[in-house]
This record gives structure tokens, C-alpha cells and sequence, in this order.
């Protein structure tokens, strides 16, 4: 009798086992994340005892985008993955990876009631909706505080004019800068200056037509902003190499950051924290002080690959995350970071969480002006010339305004014509 | 005799199965990837589906990129400053530890601490110490009254990464002298002595032509690190300022990974591997000379 219940013990696990559909799901190497997903996978499969979700950051390699298209290559995608930039996801849709989400059933009512509806329409690839944002977060301007303080400023600059007022009388050569207004030289810095600048001036005006696949920043808003940059450089109100960490050091009094820094700031400089004033990026005088500073939004989101035989149980778990309010509520607990959703400071839910966390909150402000990158197959070789073409040029001053725009404006569109 | 053919066939047959092993690792991770290499040289893939065959497309636009020869000049430009440098430092380095009585490795692990170091770390190190506000600009100011644009001119760019590497590989390489230089015998400098020779006539005559293996050893290590530097120009200067600072590997992985464009890459990695290789040669035919220390 003992053996037959241990056989049949034995069948109905091999059953069970065989019966489960494996979900392969991959996430953002990233441990505040890791944590949020690791929670809400458990809670899923607990629901769910005939999913098996086999859940991991993506695997470690140079960039999550590499990780990625190695293991497509190699036949080993997974069924879902987060950590997606619309930039990527335009180069897997282009050959063809990605499942467009919004031909699935339940895709409209999944948009409506994570109301992100004006969300995705930024986030759409020729038309179809291939990712779900998951998060959008506006980069926005950090000041110290009592360094403005110092050079008589009782509110943050607000147009060029100002910074300029502001670092005539802050900056002290080779001690302190008034901002740091490159934030690099790789490809994707541009995102957190030329790009973010741009949005802001231009009231979130493409710098890519791409109906036209056309640069679309050779105008009056790319002369302001080029000309701010060129600015701060002619007078050495600005550097580049300001070592690590040049806002919390004290080095400059002003930066571009994205709310992921919140966290940072609290392991690493609690002192800084109630010195922190966050403003919208700068803009050009001319900018209308009622109308809405647009920025630039570094998002991610999550995308199905195509590949996968088990589009409906990922389609399923998807929406299932997605529907969960408490979920956003969670995430934002967790990572400091804006949920992609258009309600964030009118659902009551969230409104315990702005209320402790001000500098979080400020973000949250601007989630609906925060506008993602152009959704492009060849952002890296169109940044790669914006540095080389228009911002080290400025930088160094070996080209005028209008050449740099015109030689940035002409590589790029051989780029993308 | 059929007993020793027996027993040959058996060696044989172990030594094959020992060697095995190795025979396949090397046609796994080895012949495998050379056979994909070889297919993607001449063919149009994108990570999916199969490779289309171009012919000779992905080499001639090799050859007609001007930015793939700005890599390799930057290359060139950073060998410039990067092995006079490293080999005269490593040379000093070997010359002191052997002159030291006590002590020895302590002070060579010392050395050799900066090469196990993370890439990552000390590049974050060495932009905070050379940025434009930083302690080496100054006590250049302070005491000079001038700065050093480190890494933001195109100028200096290279040269303050290749100080960086220097910094990085002096103890290893230094090691290395280290051991050509315990290998001379003692008596040759005896008999020099004896015969009236000083320490330039030892050195040029004795020191440096016995130590030649493993200064060309060196120069081979030097050359192929060169061909594949990449942790300190992306992390410190992104390959700028105005690309003087990009290298072949910073091109390639971008030109794969990000530009999703794997053959083009496959073919940029084949033309550094051939022009590294052309140097070695070069060098080994050149000045490798054979030195018989008994």
C-alpha cells in the first residue's frame, strides 16, 4: 500500500511539474527593483500554481541591450522582458522581436485603467504599441540651496539670463562651477543635456520629425539652447571633468538629475538632502512663465518577444500586473521612481508617499511633460554625432552656433534618411 | 615485438585521450567561434535569421571607414606615449627590486596590486584626481600657476589615459623584467668588472642584450593590450573629446551591440587582430634576438 501512494505521489508531482507553462521573465539588475519584482513574481505564482515564472535579472554583460540580443541570437529570449528604451524597442521591432501589444485583447482597457493613455502615444513604433512604460522619469534640475543662498539668490534660476546672473557671482575658477551643463561624452549624455534642453525650450518639440525622419532641432530652439551652452563654456562658468559627485561635493551648485538620484542621495549625502531645491531645467528668457516646462523623460518599459510559445500566460501576467494600482503604489515605495501612469498626484493612493517623500513628489509634477527619446533605430549614431558635431564643438569653441546645428543637423540626416 | 607495438598503441591512444580534452575545448570555444567569424565576415546578419552572403561588402566598407582608422590611429597615438613609457618604468622598477635586500615582495605585490585593481575603480579614481578642479590641477596652479586640460583636450586626452594603463601594468611587466634579470649570471658581471667595464657599459652591454626575451615579450604584451584597450577611455572620457580617445573596441562594441550591426564588427575585430599581429611580427623579426645565458 506504502509503495502505491509513493508512486502515485510520484506520478502527480511529474504531472504537476510537466502540467506548469514556464515563463521565462527578465528585470532591470537593479536592487530596488529586483526586490519589487521578486514580491510581486512570488505573489503571481502563488495565484497562479500552473505558471512557473522562471524570474532573473538580465543576465550580466556590458549593457542589458547586449545581454538581450545575444541570447536572441542564440535562441534563449526570454518570454518577457523589462529594461527596454524606446530606442531598443524600435530596433527590435525593426527585425521583428516584439509582439505589438496593442493588437492582444484587453490592451485598451489595460491602458485606460493604468491611465496611460497620452503615455503610450510617446512609446509607439510605426503606429503599433510594443512596450508598456513602467516608468517615466523627468530629469529635473537639482540646486543647493544654501550655495544660491551665497550668491544672493532666495529662488533657483529659472531662464538662462538668471544662471548667468547667478554664476557671475558664484563661480570661483578652478574651486567652484554654477552648473554642470554637459553631463558627458558617451553617446547616451546627451539625453541629460542637449536633448532635455531642448524638450524644455521648445515645449517638448520633437529634435527627430520621425514621420519625416528628419533632425528637427536646426531651428530658433536649438540656436537658444546651443547658444546657452556655448555660454556657460566661453565664460568657464561650466567644466566637464568635475570628479564624481560635483553637486554633493559642492563643486557646482546646480545639475540635471533623474529621481533615481533621490535614493542615492539618501544612502550617500543625507546631509545634502534638505539642501536639495528641485526646479524645472532651465529655459530661455523668452519662455512664458505660465506655460508648462516640458523635459525629457529617461523611461523603460516592458515588452514580449515574439518568440515566445506562451504569448497568452505572458500576456496574462502582464495585464495582471499592470491592473494592480497597489502594484504602481509598491514600485514607487521601492525605487523612488514615477510610475508611467497619468494620475500619479490625484490617486489617492499615491498621496501618502508624496507627502513623505517632497523631492519624489516634485518629479511626479512633471511625469505628464516628461517626453522619452525619439523612438529611432540609430540613436546611437545620431547622439554620437550631436557630441561630436554640436556639443564638443561648443564646448571648445571651435565652432559658432549656427555652423555647429548645420554640420549636426546635416550628418544626422544622412544618418536616418 | 607485436608486445611493443601493443604497448605504443596503448601510450598512444592514452596520450590521445589526455590531449582530448583539450582538442575539445579548443574546438568549442576556439574553432567554433573562428568558423562563425569567418561566416560573418563576408555576410549581412542582425542577430536573427540566417547570415545573407554579401561577398566582400563588410571588408571594403572596412577599408573605406574613416572612422574605424581613427580608432586605429588612436591606437597608435596611445603606443606612442604608452610603451617608451611603460618599458623604461617596468625596466626601473626591475632594476630597484633586484637591487633590494629586504622586503622584496612586499613591495612587488605592492606593484602588482594596481594591476588586479578593478578598471572600473581606479578610472573613477583618476578622473576625480585629474578633473579640472582636482588636486593635481591645483598644485599645478599653485605652483606653476597652470592646469592641464587631462582629459578634455584632444591633445592631452590619450596621453592621461595611457599614464592611467601605465600606472595600471608597470608591476607586472616589471615582474617579468624582474626574472630576465635574475636569470643573467652573476659571473658575467665579474669578468666585466674585472675587465674594467662601468655600470653604462654593463648595462648596454650586459643587462640589456640578455634581457631581450623578455623585453619582447613586453612589447608583444604592450601591443595586444593597446589593440584591446576599453574600461578606462569609456569609462573616463566616452571616446572624446572629438573621438581622440575611441578606440577599436569601444568601436566595435557599440557597432554590435548597440548599432545592432555584428558583422560589421566581426570584420573591424578580424583587421585589428591582423594589423596587431603585423605589428608583433614586425617587432619579433626586428629586434627579437636569441640569447644563450650558459
Amino acid at each position: 500500500m506504502k509503495k502505491v501512494t509513493v508512486v502515485f505521489i510520484v506520478l502527480l508531482l511529474t504531472v504537476f511539474a510537466f502540467s506548469q507553462t514556464k515563463l521565462v521573465f527578465w528585470t532591470a539588475p537593479n536592487p530596488q527593483q529586483e526586490m519589487f519584482w521578486k514580491e510581486v513574481v512570488a505573489e503571481y505564482e502563488t495565484l497562479h500554481p500552473e505558471i512557473d515564472i522562471e524570474w532573473s535579472t538580465i543576465p550580466a554583460a556590458g549593457s542589458s541591450e547586449e545581454a538581450i540580443l545575444t541570447a536572441i541570437a542564440s535562441g534563449r529570449a526570454p518570454d518577457i522582458s523589462t529594461n527596454i528604451f524606446s530606442g531598443f524597442a524600435a530596433q527590435l521591432a525593426d527585425i521583428d522581436q516584439l509582439v505589438a501589444l496593442n493588437e492582444l485583447e484587453g490592451f485598451d482597457e489595460l491602458v485606460e485603467t493604468r491611465k496611460m493613455g497620452s503615455i503610450i502615444e510617446g512609446w509607439k513604433i510605426n503606429g503599433n504599441a510594443y512596450v508598456i512604460p513602467i516608468y517615466s522619469n523627468p530629469v529635473l534640475m537639482w540646486w543647493r540651496d544654501s550655495l544660491l543662498k551665497e550668491a544672493g539668490f532666495d529662488n533657483p534660476p529659472r531662464t538662462y539670463s538668471e544662471i548667468y546672473e547667478f554664476s557671475k557671482n558664484f563661480v570661483v575658477p578652478m574651486e567652484r562651477y554654477s552648473i554642470q551643463v554637459i553631463a558627458g561624452r558617451n553617446w547616451w549624455d546627451r539625453w541629460f543635456d542637449f536633448i532635455t534642453y531642448y524638450y524644455a525650450a521648445g515645449k517638448g518639440k520633437p529634435y527627430i520629425d520621425t514621420e519625416r525622419m528628419r533632425a528637427a532641432f536646426n531651428n530658433e530652439v536649438g540656436q537658444e539652447v546651443a547658444k546657452f551652452i556655448k555660454t556657460m563654456f566661453d565664460n568657464q562658468w561650466t567644466a566637464v571633468d568635475l570628479g564624481t559627485d560635483p553637486f554633493y561635493t559642492g563643486a557646482i551648485a546646480g545639475t540635471l538629475m533623474g529621481p533615481w538620484s533621490i535614493a542615492y542621495a539618501e544612502n550617500q549625502y543625507p546631509k545634502v538632502v534638505d539642501d536639495i531645491v528641485i526646479t524645472p531645467p532651465p529655459v530661455p528668457d523668452n519662455y512664458p512663465s505660465d506655460q508648462p516646462i516640458y523635459t525629457f523623460a529617461d523611461a523603460k518599459g516592458l515588452v514580449i518577444f515574439n518568440t515566445t510559445d506562451h504569448l497568452e500566460e505572458a500576456w496574462e501576467f502582464v495585464q495582471w500586473v499592470f491592473s494592480r494600482e497597489d502594484f504602481d503604489s509598491k514600485w514607487l515605495e521601492y525605487t523612488k521612481m514615477p510610475p508611467a501612469r497619468e494620475d500619479l498626484l490625484t490617486n489617492e493612493i499615491f498621496a501618502d508617499f508624496w507627502e513623505a517623500n517632497p523631492l519624489a513628489a516634485e518629479y511626479a509634477k512633471y511625469v505628464p511633460y516628461a517626453i522619452p527619446p525619439a523612438p529611432i533605430t540609430t540613436t546611437v549614431d545620431v547622439q554620437d554625432i550631436m557630441t561630436v558635431e554640436l556639443v564638443e564643438p561648443l564646448m571648445h569653441g571651435t565652432k559658432d552656433v549656427q555652423k555647429a546645428l548645420d554640420d549636426a543637423v546635416k550628418a544626422i540626416n544622412r544618418i536616418l534618411w | 615485438m607485436s608486445k611493443r607495438k601493443g604497448l605504443a598503441k596503448k601510450e598512444a591512444r592514452k596520450g590521445f585521450g589526455i590531449s582530448s580534452i583539450y582538442l575539445i575545448y579548443a574546438a568549442i570555444f576556439w574553432g567554433y567561434p573562428f568558423v562563425w567569424l569567418f561566416i560573418l565576415l563576408f555576410s549581412k546578419w542582425r542577430f536573427v535569421g540566417s547570415p545573407q552572403f554579401v561577398g566582400f561588402r563588410n571588408i571594403t566598407r572596412v577599408l573605406t571607414d574613416p572612422l574605424f582608422w581613427k580608432t586605429v590611429t588612436n591606437v597608435f597615438r596611445f603606443m606612442m606615449y604608452y610603451i617608451p613609457l611603460v618599458l623604461i618604468g617596468a625596466l626601473l622598477f626591475a632594476i630597484a627590486l633586484n637591487k633590494i635586500k629586504f622586503g622584496k615582495t612586499f613591495i612587488a605585490l605592492s606593484f602588482l596590486l594596481a594591476n588586479v585593481s578593478s578598471g572600473v575603480a581606479y578610472s573613477i579614481m583618476f578622473s576625480n584626481i585629474f578633473s579640472v578642479n582636482g588636486p593635481v590641477n591645483k598644485a599645478l596652479n599653485t605652483l606653476f600657476g597652470i592646469t592641464i586640460p587631462w582629459f578634455t583636450s584632444p591633445q592631452w586626452a590619450m596621453f592621461s589615459i595611457a599614464l592611467i594603463v601605465i600606472w595600471k601594468f608597470i608591476g607586472y611587466y616589471g615582474l617579468i623584467l624582474y626574472a630576465g634579470l635574475t636569470a643573467i649570471p652573476k659571473s658575467l658581471y665579474e669578468a666585466a668588472e674585472l675587465d674594467g667595464a662601468g655600470s653604462l657599459t654593463k648595462f648596454f652591454k650586459i643587462t640589456l642584450p640578455l634581457l631581450n626575451p623578455s623585453i619582447i615579450m613586453v612589447l608583444v604584451l604592450a601591443i595586444t593590450l593597446a589593440f584591446g584597450i576599453f574600461t578606462e577611455p569609456y569609462m573616463i572620457t566616452g571616446g572624446g573629446p572629438m573621438r581622440s580617445t575611441l578606440t577599436p573596441m569601444m568601436h566595435m562594441i557599440t557597432t554590435a551591440f548597440q548599432r545592432m550591426d555584428p558583422t560589421y564588427a566581426a570584420t573591424m575585430a578580424v583587421f585589428v587582430a591582423m594589423i596587431s599581429f603585423g605589428m608583433i611580427w614586425v617587432i619579433r623579426k626586428t629586434m627579437e634576438r636569441e640569447v644563450d645565458l650558459v
